[in-house]
């Protein structure tokens, strides 16, 4: 088994407030990895710094063998570090199917010359209508993002996510706020993407939807990782359900 | 001396902007739209005021009347051009309020003229008073005791009495205040007539203050007011203020040591975009 | 007549690449700009300034290109510090810098602007047959543009900033090209402008010219490029067949610009979008 992403001793406050607080974990590649924790444990928080949109005052991300600690949003996303946004962030001027061709198209826009000088956009409609297909929004693709229910909207944002061909796939709550039904769906759906070569990290509240789909368990509280291992193992433990509960 | 006098200049000066600057940032804090219009406010307050004294003999009733006048335009701008527009990305109203200022700009060059009007008995203009050894002008005096009595007047307004917590609270969270029984529309029709008045009032202030009212007048001072809004930090009206003052001595000192490279308009601009590359959220903060 | 004429299209040549170059940043990539005619200055400074010390047409015009160029990417770099309306703001205080800069300058004749500029060598009719190549040039690179990628990224960048980073897109680096390309196309009008007027003066590229070219990008329709041209013959030409249009070109401007917004805030081209499209 080899480590493709690991995060070393991170810490970041707001205000005062620690958000991590000396967090180390790593995520092995192909496996499905989920996150929880109470409420304020950092778990979002972990997903932004991976990702680069917050900045940790100390410690060091490493991504595929190479420390991208400082490195911008954009340059992660192109090395494969996918993210999926808590609230859906779907660009409300393209239609559907836009949405996903901007980020299948990544190739083209890696440099503004070559985003000038291309201007066929066969090549990214076709793939972004099979992931669209494949996601189950096959019907949709003309659709402006503002006519989709929340939950195809939240699917959008994976599609998007995906169509970038990321190695590792950071899911901030993507069944936040789905009913039950389409929250199983999702999970169904996220769950397919490790056999397709994409590494999963899902932090959700949901925890019925991550025992039945993850692998393996990290569990946040304050800012730390309290346990981590196999769904069962680490839910039965003592201190895993008082940080969850309060009670043993 | 030179040095002081300067300072005392500029403070002045610094003093017109304020009554420019609060009413553009209490506008923007409310509704985020760059009320350029204001302008057009100013320069009408300098006109109704000049053209009333010259018709009556008589400064105060042109000043009362260029309050009231301009006052009265502000909600009438709030009324039918931006209330139409607020569901609008802010590009929208703020294209909008440009097309009016230049409307105004060029109603005022039809009806009174392209070349300027100037009092006909202007006697705070000549007579000048010297403390601690400087030489103002009355004008200059009048400017600096109406924008600190108004303002101070205004601030406790805001701070101390029911109707004014309540629409400060407005701007914070609308929602919530709403559900104090603050009527939220009624706050927008308070601030765009409080700030329009005090634009008025600047706009006849500085008509005294050149002894000369022409249709551009509103142009250069509302810009340098939304400078001023910006460096303060867009809807914070303390920062506001700050700004205000400061950009009145930096422009004062800028003519005298920077006069070789910029003109004075250059100046406030230069200091603007220096201090938002350092500062991007303005001298003290978004409000 | 035909030298009238020939004026005629030279202005609209030049005014149309001035929309056309805004747009670009504004229209395409979402930066507000107040302060375009800055750039339009630059252009025409510098290939006034050249063009006195002898310096041939071609390089005039090349050199006002770039410098305006290289200056608006520097700009630029403010888009990156502020956004929105605090940019709004900002540059329009550049133009004011602009200005302020020129008129205290001897060196580029301060108050009085440049005169004396040598002539194109083309008789008036040919020479605004260039201005037209250059514009009908910027309309072609222009609607390429739109197509290509890189309007499909500045869509995205215009659109949020935030979800373009997401999806791997180097937003700073678009939004600096988006200047770049759009005010070295100033700077190109400002070039073409000279051996039109022969004598340039500052207030020639004043904030009421920036109000002017972001007038022809607003009614024509923010982002469109066919609106955008019909917008810029009509309010060119509608000084010209009256003489009270011509007097009060400024107040039809301004009230333009409010009704338009206040009726249909995606301009003609908007206008006939919805009329086409059911």
């Amino acid at each position: 088994m080899t480590v493709l992403a690991r995060i070393d001793d991170l810490y970041i406050s707001f205000g005062g407030v620690a958000a991590a607080n000396g967090m180390s974990f790593a995520v092995n590649t192909g496996e499905f990895l989920a996150v929880i924790g109470p409420n304020g444990a950092g778990k979002t928080t972990a997903l932004r710094m991976v990702a680069g949109i917050l900045q940790p005052d100390s410690g060091r991300i490493i991504f595929n063998d190479r420390d991208v600690t400082s490195l911008p949003t954009h340059v992660r996303a192109r090395l494969g570090l996918g993210f999926t946004h808590q609230v859906v962030r779907p660009f409300y001027s393209f239609s559907t199917i836009e949405n996903v061709m901007i980020a299948a198209g990544h190739r083209q826009t890696e440099s503004p010359w070559r985003a000038l000088a291309g201007r066929s956009r066969e090549e990214a409609r076709m793939k972004a209508a099979a992931i669209l297909e494949h996601i189950g929004l096959g019907e949709q693709i003309d659709k402006s993002p503002r006519a989709l229910p929340l939950g195809q909207r939240k699917r959008l944002e994976v599609a998007r996510a995906i169509a970038l061909e990321p190695r590792l796939l950071l899911l901030d709550e993507p069944l936040a706020g789905l009913s039950s039904a389409e929250a199983a769906t999702m999970a169904d759906l996220i769950r397919t993407l490790p056999a397709s070569g994409i590494t999963v990290v899902l932090v959700e509240h949901n925890l019925g939807e991550v025992l039945r789909v993850a692998d393996r368990i990290v569990v946040l509280d304050a800012g730390k990782v309290l346990a981590e291992g196999a769904p069962k193992e680490v839910m039965a433990r003592d201190d895993v359900r008082q940080a969850y509960t309060g009670v043993v | 001396m030179l040095f002081v006098e300067l300072a005392v200049t500029g403070l002045v000066y610094g003093c017109m902007y304020a009554m420019m600057a609060v009413g553009l940032t209490l506008v923007y804090g409310l509704l985020r739209i760059l009320h350029i219009a204001h302008a057009g406010v100013f320069a009408l307050g300098a006109y109704v005021a000049v053209v009333v004294a010259n018709a009556t003999g008589s400064l105060a009733l042109g000043f009362a009347l260029a309050l009231v006048v301009s006052a009265i335009a502000g909600v009438a701008i709030y009324r039918f051009a931006y209330q139409p527009l607020l569901g609008h990305p802010p590009f929208v109203p703020m294209i909008v309020s440009i097309g009016l200022f230049i409307v105004m700009q060029e109603g005022f060059r039809m009806v009174f003229g392209a070349y300027g009007i100037a009092f006909d008995d202007n006697p705070w203009y000549t007579s000048t008073v010297a403390i601690a050894g400087i030489n103002l002008n009355y004008v200059e005096i009048a400017m600096v005791i109406s924008s600190v009595v108004l303002l101070v007047g205004f601030g406790l307004f805001a701070s101390l009495t029911r109707a004014g917590i309540g629409w400060r609270a407005t701007v914070t969270d609308p929602q919530m205040a709403t559900s104090f029984g603050v009527d939220p529309v009624r706050v927008r029709y308070v601030i765009f007539l409080f700030g329009s008045a005090l634009a008025g009032i600047a706009g006849a202030l500085v008509g005294l203050l050149n002894n000369y009212v022409e249709p551009t007048m509103g142009g250069l001072v509302s810009y340098k007011a939304l400078a001023i809004i910006v460096l303060g930090g867009l809807g914070n009206v303390r920062g506001t203020l700050l700004a205000s003052l400061v950009l009145g001595v930096v422009e004062s000192y800028g003519t005298i040591y920077l006069a070789d490279v910029f003109d004075r308009d250059a100046i406030g601009f230069l200091f603007l975009i220096v201090v938002l590359m350092v500062r991007p959220q303005g001298l003290l903060g978004r409000g | 007549m035909s030298a009238y004429v020939a004026s005629i299209v030279s202005v609209v040549g030049i005014n149309m690449i001035l929309a056309l170059s805004l747009n670009i940043i504004t229209g395409f990539c979402g930066q507000v700009s107040l302060g375009h005619a800055a750039f339009y200055g630059i252009g025409a400074y510098t290939a006034a300034y050249l063009s006195k010390l002898g310096v041939a047409l071609p390089l005039t015009l090349l050199a006002g290109t770039i410098t305006a160029g290289l200056i608006g990417v520097v700009v630029g770099l403010t888009s990156l510090r502020v956004r929105h309306d605090f940019l709004a703001v900002t540059t329009m205080g550049i133009g004011f810098v602009f200005l302020g800069f020129v008129r205290k300058q001897k060196w580029l004749g301060g108050e009085l602007g440049i005169s004396g500029i040598p002539a194109s060598g083309l008789d008036p009719l040919a020479y605004a047959l260039l201005i037209v190549g250059a514009a009908a040039a910027v309309i072609a690179f222009t609607v390429w543009l739109k197509r290509s990628w890189m309007g499909f990224t500045f869509d995205a960048v215009a659109d949020d900033e935030d979800a373009a980073r997401t999806v791997g897109i180097n937003v700073s680096t678009y939004k600096l090209t988006a200047f770049g390309i759009g005010t070295a196309l100033a700077g190109l009008a400002g070039g073409l402008y000279i051996y039109f007027a022969r004598i340039i003066l500052p207030d020639t590229f004043d904030f009421v010219q920036s109000i002017a070219i972001l007038t022809m990008v607003v009614i024509g329709g923010t982002g469109s490029v066919w609106g955008i041209v019909a917008s810029t013959i009509a309010l060119t030409l509608l000084p010209e067949v009256s003489r009270a249009a011509s007097d009060y070109r400024l107040l039809i401007f301004g009230a333009m610009l409010m009704l338009v917004m206040r009726f249909s805030p995606d301009g003609l081209a908007g206008l006939v979008r919805r009329r086409t499209t059911p």
